[in-house]
């Protein structure tokens, strides 16, 4: 099976000079785990800001979430495929770069994430299939 | 087979059988045209899913009249009957939803979430047939129903976002609106009735055991 056939199409993305309130209300409202952040200035590119980031780097320190801006907790960079990138081959980068996500990207840009999630999905309907698993 | 060595005694049961098979085969076929009329924005091949309904309806026809001719043990022609009726609903929706297809004019921002959609309507039709052969061998559907229902699910979360992208979009006017709103939410929908379908396989392998 192949990425393109398992990824969440459903992307989103907040400035990084919001607050990451302003992440968690997308998050919740659109019912995402995850969300993509401009970032500003010299680092320019994308990072990507997730609940665990929220919990641990804000939530879990007492900071106020509508004081601390997005790009300052984004994890960055991104881990990025191809779309023809197969189940075996996403896992192992997984586990060999320690990432929960990895981004599906094209010469457009980013098109879909690949998150533990909907990994784990892409197993039980191989499983059903009958196919090999064996990441 | 299972169901065969358990239920049949006869031709008319591996005609109804072999029926029920080519139905879920079609409609199989009926998802993929779906998925690449919209990938390749070709027309031609949303009228091919209106082809592929006409011939399912016949094989319903089939199947119907053959368990009604006796096919099968009483209690069972129900819920073979039911199942066949699912399935032709699924058809039905895709029918509608390729018609609106025809008509329809799909902002290019909202095409590829609609091909992601087709592309898991066909995975989710391919699980039910595997299903179908899998209750045929009498093994156990638990893991093929959780597969469908991970298609459907995921059908489920892209729903809402497309829904309200697409009330952002400016229409030209009410029937260009309406023929959108309606060409996505049979789209969304189809997953939905092809979890029912995969319900009463396990209803009727639940049954026979």
């Amino acid at each position: 099976m192949k990425v393109k056939e398992f990824m969440t199409t459903k992307l989103e993305y907040v400035d990084g000079d919001r607050s990451v309130y302003d992440a968690i209300e997308k998050m919740v409202d659109r019912r995402i785990r995850s969300v993509l952040v401009r970032l500003p200035g010299k680092e320019a590119g994308l990072g990507v800001i997730t609940a665990r980031d929220m919990v641990f780097k804000v939530f879990a320190k007492g900071m106020d979430p509508r004081t601390v801006k997005a790009s300052e907790i984004a994890s960055k960079p991104l881990v990025c495929i191809d779309q023809e990138t197969t189940f075996d081959e996403a896992v192992k980068l997984m586990e060999s770069s320690g990432v929960a996500r990895l981004f599906v990207c094209d010469h457009h840009g980013i098109v879909g994430v690949v998150a533990l999630l909907d990994v784990m999905a892409a197993s039980l309907i191989m499983r059903a299939r009958g196919d090999h698993v064996s990441p | 087979m299972f169901l065969r060595r358990f239920l049949s005694k006869g031709s008319k049961e591996d005609e109804v059988i072999k029926d029920m098979a080519h139905h879920i085969d079609l409609l199989c076929s009926a998802c993929k045209e779906m998925h690449e009329a919209i990938e390749k924005d070709d027309r031609s091949l949303a009228r091919r899913v209106l082809d592929l309904e006409r011939d399912g309806d016949a094989v319903r026809r089939e199947i119907i009249s053959h368990v009604y001719e006796g096919a099968f043990l009483p209690y069972l022609r129900p819920d073979l009957c039911r199942f066949v009726e699912i399935v032709d609903s699924i058809f039905d929706l895709l029918q509608e939803t390729a018609t609106h297809y025809l008509d329809v004019i799909l902002p290019e921002q909202l095409r590829r979430d609609c091909v992601q959609i087709a592309f898991l309507n066909a995975g989710a039709c391919e699980m039910l047939h595997i299903s179908f052969e899998a209750m045929l061998r009498g093994e156990d559907l638990r893991e093929k129903s959780l597969a469908i229902r991970i298609y459907e699910k995921k059908i489920d979360d892209m729903k809402f976002s497309l829904i309200r992208d697409m009330r952002g979009l400016p229409v030209g006017n009410f029937w260009e609106g309406k023929t959108l709103s309606d060409f996505i939410s049979g789209l969304t929908s189809i997953s939905d009735i092809i979890e029912d379908a995969g319900d009463h396989l396990e209803i009727i392998h639940l049954s026979i055991k």
